[in-house]
């Protein structure tokens, strides 16, 4: 299921919490890998469930980690890089 | 490579092997007696449904049990897919002989069992496929 409204700030978290590996948050959200690049890249959209696992993983609220674009202009970019 | 992966490539390559021996088998002994339906025919076709089918339901078990959401997603579509190409399959080896041979024609009973070994094995190899299929895409994406 691709995430066309959704973006996330996961690759940014990730680095500001002592640069976090994929594995490492894929080991605390309880997924694979793979769904944690999935993720990442906007291909596959969590379920709320997952979403805020991997928001209690970096100890911040849902909506620092995702953000849903309403206009569906597509994702937005990451501006903190 | 994740478990799923692994797991597809494993069923593909078990799904192949079966074809492959059950497919030489049965030409094999269809050949030996030509009425096709000796004892050891029963047995060997007997032996290769129930083999199959154990494998099937414990591979089920608590198989998906240890996907993720994402994957569960991947083995559900993966199922659809097979779906698809079972009834396809059938009505393929159904309707196709049909219209080539007519309505008169006579074939042997013993394609029956060829044709429904052949739905499950064709089941599983596209179930296992379309797997591999669907994470090669992702990780094309992810590139």
């Amino acid at each position: 299921m691709p995430s066309d409204h959704l973006s996330n700030q996961i690759r940014r978290l990730r680095f500001d919490n002592d640069e976090m590996t994929q594995q490492q948050l894929a080991d605390k959200a309880g997924v694979t890998r793979q769904t944690i690049i999935a993720i990442e890249a906007g291909k596959y959209a969590p379920s709320l469930p997952l979403a805020f696992r991997i928001a209690h993983a970096f100890g911040v609220p849902l909506e620092d980690v995702f953000q849903y674009d309403a206009d569906g202009s597509g994702p937005q970019k990451d501006s903190s890089r | 490579m994740s478990k799923l992966q692994k797991t597809a490539w494993f069923h593909l390559a078990v799904v192949i092997a079966c074809v492959l021996i059950g497919g030489i088998c049965f030409f094999a002994l269809t050949r030996m007696n030509a009425k096709g339906v000796g004892t050891i025919v029963v047995v060997f076709v007997v032996a290769c449904v129930s083999g199959l089918g154990t494998y099937l339901v414990r591979r089920k078990r608590g198989f998906e049990a240890h996907l993720d959401e994402r994957e569960r997603l991947i083995y559900k579509r993966a199922r659809e897919w097979a779906f698809v190409a079972t009834i396809a399959l059938l009505a393929g080896i159904c309707i196709v002989p049909f219209f080539i041979l007519g309505g008169q024609s006579v074939i042997g009973v013993y394609y029956l069992p060829v044709i429904f070994l052949s739905t499950l094995f064709a089941a599983q190899f596209v179930h296992s496929a379309a797997i591999l299929v669907q994470c090669a895409r992702e990780d094309d994406d992810a590139q």
